[in-house]
C-alpha cells in the first residue's frame, strides 16, 4: 500500500507491455487473423451481451412497481436473462422508470457515467419520456432525454409489465444492428426505437 | 355494525370546544358541518389574528387536549381583499391518545368502543385560519416546540410558499432542491407553470392548430 | 471510534423509493440520522392548480403508486365536501370495495418489499403473486393495472362488471387461505424474530405528538383509526373491527407493526366479502356509468370562498385534502390544493427511532414504517 514490497518492475512496466502488445497487434492486422477473430468473437460477445441485460435496481416512481412486477412470478424477465443489479458498475442497462426532478438530475448523470461501456439507457413510461403529465411542473425535466441519450423508448403511464419485456427484446434488436462496442460516431444507428414502430 | 364515533357526541363536543374557544380574544369558533359522500362530520372551524395565534395554540395544547397537527396549509391571495392577502391554514386534531396502561407488567391495548365516547374524548378535528395582510415576508409564530408533528409541515409550506415561521429551529428547503434560489418559492401565484399560457401548449409540434375561436380561453 | 456521515444514497437497493437517509455512525451503532427528501417532488400542487376536478384526480392516483385508489378516492371526498355533493349508497359500497382491495394490495407491496430487507427474497415473489390477484380485480373495476381514475365526483365511474362477484369472492377467499402461508413463514423463522423483535420502539404518545397515525400507530396498542374516529363513507354498516397490537412496555417494535399489516389485510379481506353481499341492489345487478344508482350529478364549479377538507384513513395513515374554492373567475380549477401525506411526517420520525441501534437495523426499522416516497414528495 505504501510503497512496500518488491517492485516488478519488469512485469510493472507500462512501456513493456504497451510494446508488446503494438507488436501482436501488428501482425495480427498483417495475418488478417484479427478479422477473423473479430468476426467470430464480436458475435459471441454481441449475442452474450444482448442475452443477459442487467438492469439497475433503479426505482423512481410509479413504473417501478410494473418493473417488480415484470420480475416478479407472473412476467418473470429473468427468463430473458434480465437480472436486476444494485451497483451501477455492474449493469449494462439504465432502467429510467419515473420523472427526473432537478434534484435527480445531477445523481443520474453519475449512475450513467459509473456504468461501464458499452451500456444502453431505456426511457419506461410517460414522464421518463417526456415528463408526462408533470410536463408543466417547474421542478421535472422534459424526459430524461434532455441529459442522458435514451436508446429505447417504451410508452405507457405506466406501460405493462409485457410491454417493458417486450421492450428488452427492441433493444435486443438494435444490439444485434448496431452491436455492442461503443460506436465510434457511426452515422444513422443512434436513431432510438419506439415500440410499435416495427 | 361497525362501531364508529356517533354524530351527535361529535357534534356536542364540538360545540363544547367551539365555546370554550370563542372566551380567548382574538379568536372565534364556530362548529361547521362537514358533508362529505353520505356521512356529515362537524368540525371546529377558528379564525385567529396572528398575533393571537401563539396564546392560543398554548391554550390548545394544554388545556383542550388537542394533540396531532395534521397539516398546515399556505395560500397566496394576490387578488383578494388586503388583509387577506395570505393564509395559513392549520389543521389539528384531539385524538385523545396516551401511552397504552401497563397492568402487572403487561401491555393492555386501549380498545375503547369509539361509538360510546362521550366528552373530552371524542376524537375531534379543528381548523384554525390565519389571515395575513399584504406584505412581502409574511409571518406566523411558529408552533414547533408544541407539536413536533409541524416542524415539517413548517419546513414545507416555507419552501413551496413562502409564509415565514418565526421561531422555528432549523429551517431548510425539504421539498426542492437545496440549491434552489433564496426567495423562490413556486405556489406563490406569480410563478406560472411552463406552457401556461395555452397558445404554447399548442405549438404545433406534432401538428395540432388551435382554432382562432379558442384564443385567450381558460380550458 | 470515529464517527462519520453515510448516505444511504437516491440510489439504493432497500429504501423503498427515492430518496436518502444520511447516518451518522459510530462504528456500527447509529448516533443520528437526517432523511433528504424531494427527489420526486413534481409540484403536483402547483399543476392542480391549471386542472379540472375530474382531471386531478389522475394525479393523485399517482401522488402513492402502491395504493393509488386510496389516494384518488380521497381526494374525490374532498371535493364531495367543496362542491357539496350527495353520493348514492350503491357507490359508497363500491367504492368502499376500491379502497380495502387497494389497501390489500398495498399491504402486500409492503410485505414483498419487506421480506428481502430482513433477507428472506421468497416471499417476494408469493406476494407479488397475490398481489397481481388484486390487481385483475381492480384491473375489473378500473380497466388499468395500477392508476385506475376510478371515483367521480358524485359517484364512480362503472359499475361492478358481471361476474365480479363470483370471481372476488373466490380470489378473495383464496387469498384468506394464503396469509397463513405468509404468517408461518414469518413467524417461525427465527431471523426474523430475530431481526424484527427488539428494533425501532416508538411510543405511541411520542408518535400522536409527531403526527403519526394509521398501521403504525395501531401497533402501539391504541385503537385510533379515521374510520371509525371521523367517519365518513359506509364503514359503521359493516361488522368488523378495528385491529390493533398489543406492544411491549417500551413501545411497538418492528414485530408489532409487520403484525398489525397483516391482520389488516385479513380485516380489509372480510370486509370485501361482506360489502359484497350487502352491496344496496345486489352485486350481480349491473347499471351503465353514469346511472344515478352509481353516479350523482354534480356542480362543475365551486363558488367563490369555499373550502373542503377530508381526512382519509390511507394504507399508511391519515391523508387529507384541503381545497380552496376560487369561483366564476377561475372556471372549474380550485385555487389551491393542499395535500397532507402520512409518509412526509413519519419518515422523520421512523428516522429518529433508528437512533441507538445498528446499520443492519436500518433497512428492517425504516421498511417496518412502510414508506412510499410518491406520496411524501407529492
Amino acid at each position: 500500500m505504501d510503497g512496500d514490497g518488491q517492485n516488478y518492475s519488469v512485469f510493472n512496466s507500462r512501456m513493456l507491455v504497451d510494446t508488446v502488445g503494438d507488436i501482436t497487434d501488428e501482425a495480427l492486422k498483417a495475418s488478417r487473423i484479427k478479422d477473423i477473430i473479430g468476426v467470430l468473437v464480436g458475435r459471441v460477445f454481441n449475442w452474450s451481451q444482448r442475452k443477459s441485460l442487467f438492469p439497475l435496481h433503479l426505482g423512481i416512481k410509479c413504473c417501478a412497481l410494473e418493473m417488480a412486477a415484470a420480475g416478479a412470478s407472473r412476467f418473470d424477465a429473468e427468463r430473458f436473462g434480465v437480472f436486476f443489479r444494485s451497483s451501477p458498475r455492474q449493469c449494462d442497462v439504465l432502467l429510467v422508470n419515473g420523472p427526473i426532478s432537478k434534484k435527480f438530475a445531477d445523481p443520474i448523470v453519475r449512475l450513467w457515467e459509473q456504468m461501464p461501456e458499452p451500456k444502453w439507457c431505456i426511457a419506461m413510461g410517460e414522464c421518463a419520456i417526456s415528463g408526462g403529465p408533470y410536463f408543466q411542473s417547474y421542478n421535472v425535466l422534459e424526459g430524461v432525454d434532455t441529459i442522458i441519450p435514451v436508446d429505447v423508448y417504451i410508452p405507457g403511464c405506466p406501460p405493462r409489465p409485457e410491454a417493458l419485456i417486450d421492450g428488452f427484446d427492441k433493444l435486443r434488436q438494435k444490439i444485434i444492428r448496431i452491436g455492442a462496442a461503443p460506436d465510434d460516431g457511426a452515422p444513422e444507428t443512434n436513431n432510438p426505437i419506439i415500440i410499435g414502430d416495427v | 355494525m361497525g362501531k364508529t364515533v356517533t354524530t351527535s357526541s361529535q357534534k356536542s363536543a364540538a360545540e363544547e370546544m367551539a365555546s370554550d374557544l370563542s372566551a380567548m380574544d382574538g379568536v372565534s369558533a364556530v362548529v361547521s358541518e362537514r358533508k362529505s359522500g353520505t356521512s356529515p362530520r362537524n368540525i371546529v372551524s377558528v379564525d385567529c389574528s396572528s398575533d393571537n395565534w401563539r396564546s392560543l395554540a398554548e391554550s390548545m395544547r394544554v388545556e383542550h387536549g388537542v394533540d396531532y397537527c395534521s397539516m398546515i396549509t399556505g395560500i397566496h391571495w394576490p387578488e383578494g381583499p388586503s388583509d387577506r392577502n395570505w393564509e395559513v391554514i392549520y389543521h389539528f386534531m384531539r385524538m385523545g391518545v396516551d401511552d397504552p396502561p401497563v397492568v402487572d407488567g403487561m401491555v393492555q391495548p386501549i380498545i375503547k368502543d369509539p361509538s360510546e365516547l362521550e366528552g373530552k374524548e371524542v376524537p375531534l378535528e379543528i381548523e384554525v385560519r390565519i389571515a395575513l395582510p399584504e406584505t412581502r415576508d409574511p409571518k406566523v409564530a411558529s408552533v414547533q416546540d408544541i407539536w413536533v408533528g409541524a416542524d415539517w409541515n413548517e419546513k414545507e409550506t416555507w419552501d413551496l410558499v413562502g409564509i415565514d415561521f418565526e421561531g422555528h429551529v432549523g429551517m431548510r428547503r425539504v421539498l426542492q432542491p437545496h440549491e434552489t434560489p433564496v426567495g423562490f418559492h413556486p405556489l406563490q401565484k406569480q410563478h406560472k407553470l411552463r406552457y401556461h399560457d395555452f397558445e404554447e401548449m399548442y405549438d404545433d409540434a406534432q401538428g395540432f392548430l388551435r382554432k382562432p375561436s379558442d384564443t385567450g380561453k381558460v380550458k | 471510534m470515529a464517527e462519520m456521515w453515510i448516505s444511504m444514497g437516491p440510489q439504493h437497493p432497500m429504501t423503498h423509493g427515492l430518496w436518502t437517509l444520511k447516518v451518522k455512525v459510530d462504528g456500527e451503532t447509529v448516533v443520528d440520522t437526517e432523511p433528504d427528501l424531494g427527489y420526486i417532488h413534481r409540484g403536483v400542487e402547483k399543476i392542480c392548480e391549471s386542472r379540472d376536478f375530474t382531471q386531478i384526480t389522475t394525479y393523485c392516483d399517482r401522488l402513492c403508486y402502491a395504493s393509488a385508489n386510496t389516494w384518488s378516492h380521497s381526494y374525490i371526498y374532498a371535493v364531495e365536501d367543496l362542491l357539496e355533493v350527495e353520493v348514492p349508497e350503491r357507490a359508497e359500497y363500491i367504492r368502499l370495495i376500491a379502497v380495502e382491495l387497494q389497501r390489500i394490495a398495498s399491504h402486500l407491496m409492503w410485505l414483498g418489499a419487506y421480506g428481502p430487507d430482513i433477507g428472506n427474497l421468497s416471499v417476494m415473489v408469493w406476494c407479488l403473486r397475490e398481489r397481481e390477484m388484486m390487481m385483475d380485480l381492480l384491473q375489473e373495476l378500473g380497466g388499468s393495472r395500477m392508476h385506475y381514475n376510478f371515483p367521480r365526483v358524485g359517484g364512480v365511474k362503472r359499475d361492478l362488471p358481471h361476474g365480479f362477484a363470483q370471481r372476488a369472492r373466490a380470489k378473495v377467499s383464496l387469498f384468506l387461505d394464503r396469509i397463513q402461508e405468509y404468517e408461518a413463514l414469518f413467524d417461525e423463522s427465527t431471523i426474523f424474530l430475530i431481526r424484527t423483535q427488539g428494533v425501532g420502539y416508538s411510543k405511541p404518545e411520542e408518535m400522536v405528538n409527531h403526527g403519526v397515525s394509521g398501521p403504525n400507530l395501531r401497533a402501539g396498542g391504541v385503537n385510533y383509526d379515521v374510520r371509525t374516529a371521523h367517519p365518513y363513507s359506509v364503514y359503521s354498516e359493516l361488522e368488523w373491527e378495528v385491529p390493533v397490537e398489543r406492544p411491549s412496555i417500551m413501545g411497538a417494535d418492528c414485530y408489532d407493526r409487520y403484525r398489525i399489516r397483516v391482520e389488516e389485510m385479513r380485516v380489509s379481506a372480510l370486509m370485501v366479502l361482506e360489502a359484497l353481499d350487502k352491496i344496496p341492489l345486489g352485486a350481480d345487478t349491473y347499471h351503465s356509468p353514469g346511472d344515478p344508482a352509481i353516479l350523482a350529478k354534480a356542480p362543475s364549479r365551486a363558488p367563490e370562498g369555499t373550502s373542503g377538507s377530508h381526512h382519509f384513513e390511507d394504507s399508511r395513515g391519515e391523508s387529507m385534502f384541503y381545497l380552496a374554492g376560487g369561483g366564476e373567475g377561475r372556471g372549474k380549477m380550485p385555487y389551491r390544493v393542499s395535500i397532507r401525506s402520512p409518509m412526509f411526517i413519519t419518515i422523520p420520525y421512523a428516522s429518529k427511532c433508528m437512533v441507538g441501534y445498528k446499520v443492519a437495523d436500518i433497512p428492517a426499522i425504516m421498511g417496518s414504517f412502510d414508506p412510499c416516497i410518491g406520496e411524501t414528495d407529492r
